[in-house]
């Protein structure tokens, strides 16, 4: 950290908040809020005696509320850089500490927060974690029974730094205790609280219980455990070395703790599942391994940079196993423990990681980004007559859109993924998808229902998610109706309900629209946008006289070729049941409706349009020209 | 993909409400260290091991084992359950289909006897597990009504004893005469007497039951399966006796081993204390307190606090 201070390269800005962010990949403008201190950092050498003049005491966060502090503080002693503050909170006024500071001159009173915009190339967020707060558990009484700690507590008590330099002592009396129980998984693995294993609590479970054997070897120490999870090198020999130092290892979570009024001794209630008994242990100390949790701002932090989060409130990461450090949205990298729960050596790497990831876009002067963008038709777009819209910046999830009344929507390239969200929600048809164009994805529509439509089950397949389902129940040799005929599109937001109008008008049996599971989405809200229209297509549908069943929703992902399987078989049998005829007339009745529906596929579908993009779809539609003429004649 | 298997026990259980989540358990045993039958009735009682025993389809073993039948659906483990699974809902559904196959329960259970009940159906409104039910039956040419007490539902709380107002049902050992007679103390020179009527339930550790048997003879402990067996009468009866107090104690709000007779009783002695106001006679001799399962010790200080007010008022 010292040394990342003294680089010339490197500026660390603490007491600073990121308030806004703008640009995109390579050219980001950041808002930065650096809050007053109350003390000029250009003349305060860190020597503390602000602080001993200081006559106010508040609790110390850094040492977990076990010790004070005063009004005039630095967070931690190893503080980079060593500036001291000015707690605003729990000043007085009595200026002891301008004073104290005398010549130096370095507290100033008049300090205001400020603002400003730098410019970023690449940005990495480091943000860390919480631990979780074990009072909401009543059964562990802490915070009522004075010796029920919490792991950060006893690391703060046993630090050579800490409040009581090193030396363990009981909360209620600060006598040393003799028998200490550790209990795991405080928060973490319970559905109630966070469902997640928080990875690294067995270990300093571990870590710690040594560490109090070897200050005191008389102590008797048990961990209570689920199981024991040490898959990382070197992890199952440290706790074999544990065991051979005659720490107890207790399988059973405690549903209880009891206390002895008198003597604040506690007393473990739990199952030793092994022996299948309940036993009732006696201690002078507990120590509570809470659950590792998302910070509690994640969510400002979130909207801020525009990344979303995974179930629980961790950052989501671009693809969990080949892009593991990189945000949804270009130029921003994830690093350490606010991706989700990880210990030092998962955190190292993952910092490192960022660093390679974000130096690479500031050292090139080109950006590459997929093909598939969207592209705005200037004369189409309603947003340049003057008329309000916006429908298209709404449906983005990454706000590459911008629209301004008076001039036709914007898509900034360097931000748009491509996921289509834009081109399908455009009520005007003023945008298009380069690689899945409308000419395109109906091209394909209607050759593949080109014969006996109504025995078809056409699906809609997001790229990411379902058509990874498709290919799996292929490859898994799953049976599923040889009558389905599915198409790729890059998401289910670009699966306009025009397409699916198209579908039904040609005659299809069925039709599935399918993509990522909610929270999978590999556009962070793509899937929202899809699942909002799919819903409102099924109301129009229903409304129209279609039986139910023959329009469906699914969400399946990439390991689901199953759920793949089974719908499509489910599907096959609802066509079956409502037979053949009815399948027809039905689609007769409501020809009318849908074709006045389906606007798009008269302004938007040319030929000519589609033969820029892709010779082979010109062929398709080529093939479809030749047999509307035939059935003309 | 779909597999078409015959049903195992295992698929029944799952198939019943609450079974959907049976797999979830990851044998933590939370649950047995909540659940106090293990401790205080059976020491075979695991409701781990029977969930485990289901999952591997071990049918006759989870028929016999002591665990389908002595589940109370306290459900104090279901709120600590890291998994959420509704333990008690399992236990049934097992219970269930162990009646089904024929076992019954091994629990002593109420009986009613038929010569003395009036068919008013008090204890159906009662009982909590739905096991009292009535049936229609010809008694010298006449159709009457009579109360029926279906065995493999009744836990043997005694609620419907203390509720019959025809003293129509009795369970051996928690009938009316058997706890009015144990109410007797030879008064001894100055010290106030009290009679605490603990429920099997409410000291969670075997410390607290030592701190009951540490009293001298004028405190009178009778212990009964649960709070809500407390007839008022008792109460009157003790007081009619001239011992100076009565301190019931049951669960804590939502910990009651029998769903709800620490509710029960806490509206009954509520309105005894009403009517004793009314005769003038209501100074605190009758008190209820419930005791929660992180009481430990608290016991000491309500009698030693009930005893020191009647030291006061008889002063």
């Amino acid at each position: 950290m010292v040394d990342a201070a003294r680089h010339p390269k490197i500026t660390v800005k603490t007491y600073t908040n990121v308030e806004r962010v703008e640009g995109y990949v390579g050219n980001f403008k950041v808002q930065l809020r650096e809050k007053a201190r109350f003390v000029r950092a250009d003349r305060c050498n860190g020597c503390g005696e602000c602080a001993s003049a200081c006559p106010i005491e508040v609790p110390n966060y850094f040492e977990m509320n076990l010790a004070p502090r005063k009004a005039a503080y630095v967070a931690m002693s190893q503080s980079v850089p060593l500036l001291y503050t000015i707690d605003q909170d729990a000043c007085i006024h009595c200026y002891k500490c301008v004073d104290a500071c005398g010549a130096l001159d370095a507290i100033d009173f008049s300090q205001e927060d400020k603002v400003e915009w730098e410019d970023v190339g690449s940005i990495v967020v480091a943000t860390g974690f919480n631990h979780f707060d074990p009072s909401v558990m009543p059964e562990y009484g802490y915070s009522r029974y004075p010796n029920v700690i919490t792991a950060m507590e006893m690391e703060r008590l046993n630090n050579s730094a800490g409040p009581t330099t090193g030396n363990l002592m009981r909360p209620s009396d600060g006598q040393n205790p003799k028998r200490v129980a550790i209990i795991n998984c405080v928060g973490s693995r319970d559905k109630r609280f966070n469902p997640w294993c928080s990875n690294f609590c067995c270990m300093y479970a571990i870590k710690n219980a040594i560490l109090l054997k070897q200050m005191y070897p008389d102590i008797e120490l048990s961990i209570y455990y689920m199981d024991i999870r040490t898959p990382s090198k070197g992890y199952e020999e440290f706790y074999d070395r544990a065991r051979e130092m005659g720490i107890h290892f207790i399988q059973g979570r405690p549903g209880l703790i009891t206390e002895n009024e008198l003597t604040h001794n506690l007393f473990v209630h739990s199952e030793d599942v092994s022996l299948g008994k309940v036993m009732e242990r006696e201690y002078d100390m507990v120590m509570l391994n809470q659950a590792a949790v998302p910070q509690p701002d994640v969510d400002t932090v979130s909207s801020v940079l525009n990344i979303s989060q995974s179930p629980g409130g961790w950052f989501m990461e671009y693809h969990p196993k080949l892009r593991p450090v990189d945000s949804p949205t270009d130029g921003i990298f994830l690093a350490g423990a606010c991706q989700g729960q990880k210990d030092i050596p998962a955190s190292v790497s993952s910092g490192l990681a960022c660093a390679s990831r974000a130096g690479r876009i500031l050292h090139s002067d080109e950006w590459q980004i997929e093909p598939i963008i969207a592209q705005v038709w200037e004369d189409r777009c309603v947003s340049a007559d003057g008329k309000q819209c916006g429908l298209c910046a709404k449906a983005c999830p990454y706000g590459a859109i911008t629209v301004e009344k008076g001039t036709a929507a914007q898509v900034v390239t360097a931000k748009c993924h491509g996921c289509g969200g834009c081109v399908a929600e455009c009520p005007h048809n003023a945008i298009t998808q380069m690689h899945y164009t409308d000419a395109q994805v109906l091209a394909q529509i209607r050759a593949l229902l080109a014969e006996k439509p109504e025995e078809k089950i056409f699906a809609f397949r997001c790229h990411w998610c379902s058509y990874g389902g498709a290919d799996l129940a292929g490859t898994s040799h799953f049976d599923y109706s040889a009558n389905e005929r599915g198409i790729r599109v890059m998401c289910s937001a670009r699966m306009d309900s025009d397409f699916i109008y198209e579908a039904f008008r040609l005659g299809a049996g069925a039709v599935l629209y399918s993509g990522c599971h909610p929270q999978d989405c590999h556009y962070i809200t793509g899937q929202r946008v899809g699942a909002t229209r799919a819903d409102r297509l099924m109301r129009t549908l229903d409304k129209l006289g279609m039986s139910p069943g023959r329009f469906r929703i699914e969400w399946i992902s990439a390991a689901e070729g199953d759920k793949y399987a089974r719908v499509i078989n489910e599907m096959q049998q609802t066509i079956n049941e409502i037979g053949k005829e009815k399948l027809s007339q039905e689609i007769e009745g409501m020809k009318a409706e849908l074709e006045k529906r389906a606007r798009r596929m008269y302004e938007a579908p040319r030929v000519t349009e589609a033969s820029d993009y892709s010779d082979e779809m010109a062929l398709a539609m080529s093939v479809l020209e030749v047999k509307e003429v035939k059935d003309g004649k | 993909m779909e597999s078409n298997h015959p049903l195992t026990f295992a698929d029944q259980v799952r198939a019943m409400p609450g079974g959907e989540h049976l797999d979830l358990c990851y044998s933590c045993g939370t649950c047995v260290s909540k659940c106090m039958i293990q401790q205080k009735l059976e020491p075979e009682y695991n409701p781990r091991r029977l969930l485990r025993m289901v999952m591997m389809d071990m049918r006759e073993e989870a028929f016999n084992s002591p665990t389908t039948w002595l589940c109370s659906a306290c459900d104090l483990c279901y709120p600590a359950c890291p998994q959420q699974i509704h333990i008690s809902d399992v236990i049934e559904a097992v219970k269930n289909l162990a009646v089904e196959a024929g076992y019954s329960t091994p629990l002593e259970t109420v009986e009613v006897d038929e010569a003395r009940c009036s068919g008013c159906a008090i204890c159906v409104m009662t009982c909590p597990y739905e096991a009292p039910h009535l049936i229609e039956k010809e008694v010298n040419g006449v159709m009457d009504r009579f109360s029926e007490v279906d065995a493999e539902n009744c836990m043997g709380c005694g609620m419907c004893v203390a509720a019959c107002p025809m003293g129509a049902i009795a369970r051996p050992g928690v009938s009316n005469a058997e706890i009015s007679s144990q109410i007797d103390i030879k008064t001894q020179n100055s010290s106030p007497s009290l009679v605490v009527f603990i429920c099997d339930w409410c000291l969670r550790v075997d410390a607290d039951l030592e701190i009951l048997e540490s009293y001298p003879d004028n405190v009178r402990v009778i212990h009964i399966p649960c709070s809500g067996r407390i007839d008022p009468q008792m109460a009157l009866i003790a007081l009619n006796s001239g011992i100076d107090g009565v301190l019931v104690c049951g669960c804590a709000p939502g910990e009651c081993h029998y769903q709800r007779g620490n509710y029960v009783s806490s509206c009954k002695l509520s309105l005894l204390d009403k009517m004793l106001g009314q005769m003038d006679l209501a100074n605190g001799q009758v008190r209820f307190v419930q005791l929660g399962t992180q009481d430990r010790g608290r016991i000491r200080h309500e009698i030693d606090g009930m005893l020191v007010q009647l030291l006061q008022e008889a002063s």
